[in-house]
């Protein structure tokens, strides 16, 4: 690893970040009164996140279907943030204390610390509720390798994309009144640890992307194609087939499908990663915006 | 012909097509081409696939790391998802 990190403003930034982690620290296991059961005739995930939100489908169902298909989606966002953060303290683990990060090492045991704690309140409330966890249907195949410098950049850049998608879920949901207290807690909890860790991402993306840039211009536009097509997948990850069928929807892959043929769900999409985008747009690691 | 390998071979063109519009400068799929080696899928399209084979087979299919090189050629795909056990 050569990656070399010297921007001042992101030294600065580090400790302001690392310093932040320490100020608001807590202990995950004793900030949750979880209740022993949630009543399965309640919203657990707000409409407007839903996958069937503005659709025909949605029309079709009833409050009742509607209201378990919240349930089961709720526990595939959960359960893809348990398999999201699976990843990245796989990532983050392999680099900390290594040629290259000497500087973000500090924050990694905050990030790494927070991140462990996240997975388990979410691992919780699956468990708890739902007696499941969805299981990861991504694989990495080693047909796929880059220069180091390069595969760091894309780590940085799925950890990103991740959390901001997840964080435009979490804003949402802690707001929530029509949600139980319990759900709008572990959302507005997440979010946030989150908002350090996007600021934390933001930084490190951008120097990652500078050193790259330099080094290997031949790799952008791959790197573009990459974002724009990490992007597409995560949100495609929100429509989950096993979620339908839960919700006792029938043919559960056409269904899927039907819903992501829907151009008004683009417009939600579009919202979802609004952030993300604008990001992109303005460090030049993409040139044209996604969902038009 | 009997109707289930005719059926079988139904599911398979259906396989087939679905990777060649992922790649289409592929005219076509040798049972045994690596699509994985070759990029027709990828990471970021496994998941996709793997959600269209369970449509087509019609049953769930468990996704572990080790078990990738089920899904490597489209005459392993026939042995182990559509008229096996496998994955």
């Amino acid at each position: 690893m050569t990656t070399e990190l010297i921007d001042a403003g992101y030294s600065q930034s580090i400790d302001r970040l690392s310093n932040l982690s320490v100020d608001t620290y807590y202990n995950p296991y004793k900030t949750f009164a979880w209740p022993e059961s949630l009543p399965d005739r309640q919203w657990w995930m707000s409409q407007d996140l839903m996958t069937v939100y503005g659709t025909p489908q949605m029309q079709q169902l009833d409050e009742s279907q509607l209201m378990a298909l919240s349930k089961w989606e709720s526990i595939n966002f959960y359960s893809l943030n348990i398999h999201g953060i699976r990843e990245l303290l796989l990532e983050v683990t392999k680099r900390i204390h290594s040629p290259g990060y000497e500087m973000p090492s500090k924050f990694f045991h905050h990030f790494i610390g927070e991140e462990n704690e996240h997975m388990w309140f979410f691992a919780e409330f699956c468990l708890r509720y739902a007696s499941k966890i969805y299981p990861d249907r991504s694989v990495k195949l080693s047909s796929e390798t880059y220069e180091p410098e390069v595969e760091s950049l894309l780590v940085f850049i799925r950890i990103l994309v991740f959390e901001e998608i997840v964080d435009y879920f979490n804003t949402r949901m802690s707001m929530d009144a029509s949600l139980h207290p319990i759900i709008q807690q572990i959302n507005a909890i997440h979010h946030q640890d989150e908002s350090r860790h996007i600021a934390f991402g933001r930084q490190i993306v951008k120097q990652l992307f500078t050193q790259v840039s330099a080094k290997y211009p031949e790799r952008l536009q791959m790197i573009e194609d990459y974002v724009k097509r990490y992007i597409i997948t995560s949100i495609q990850s929100l429509y989950n087939p096993a979620v339908y069928k839960d919700a006792g929807i029938a043919e559960p892959h056409s269904f899927r499908r039907a819903l992501l043929d829907q151009p008004v769900r683009n417009l939600y999409h579009k919202q979802f990663v609004k952030r993300n985008v604008d990001f992109f747009l303005k460090t030049g690691i993409i040139s044209q915006g996604i969902f038009q | 012909m009997s109707s289930t390998s005719t059926s079988t071979q139904q599911q398979m063109d259906q396989i087939k097509s679905w990777l060649l519009a992922k790649k289409p400068e592929i005219e076509d799929i040798d049972p045994d081409f690596d699509i994985v080696e070759n990029r027709v899928i990828d990471s970021l399209s496994f998941t996709e696939f793997i959600l269209f084979l369970e449509e087509v087979s019609g049953r769930e299919i468990q996704v572990y790391t080790e078990s990738v090189d089920v899904f490597r050629t489209l005459r392993s795909i026939q042995d182990n998802i559509i008229n096996g056990t496998a994955a």
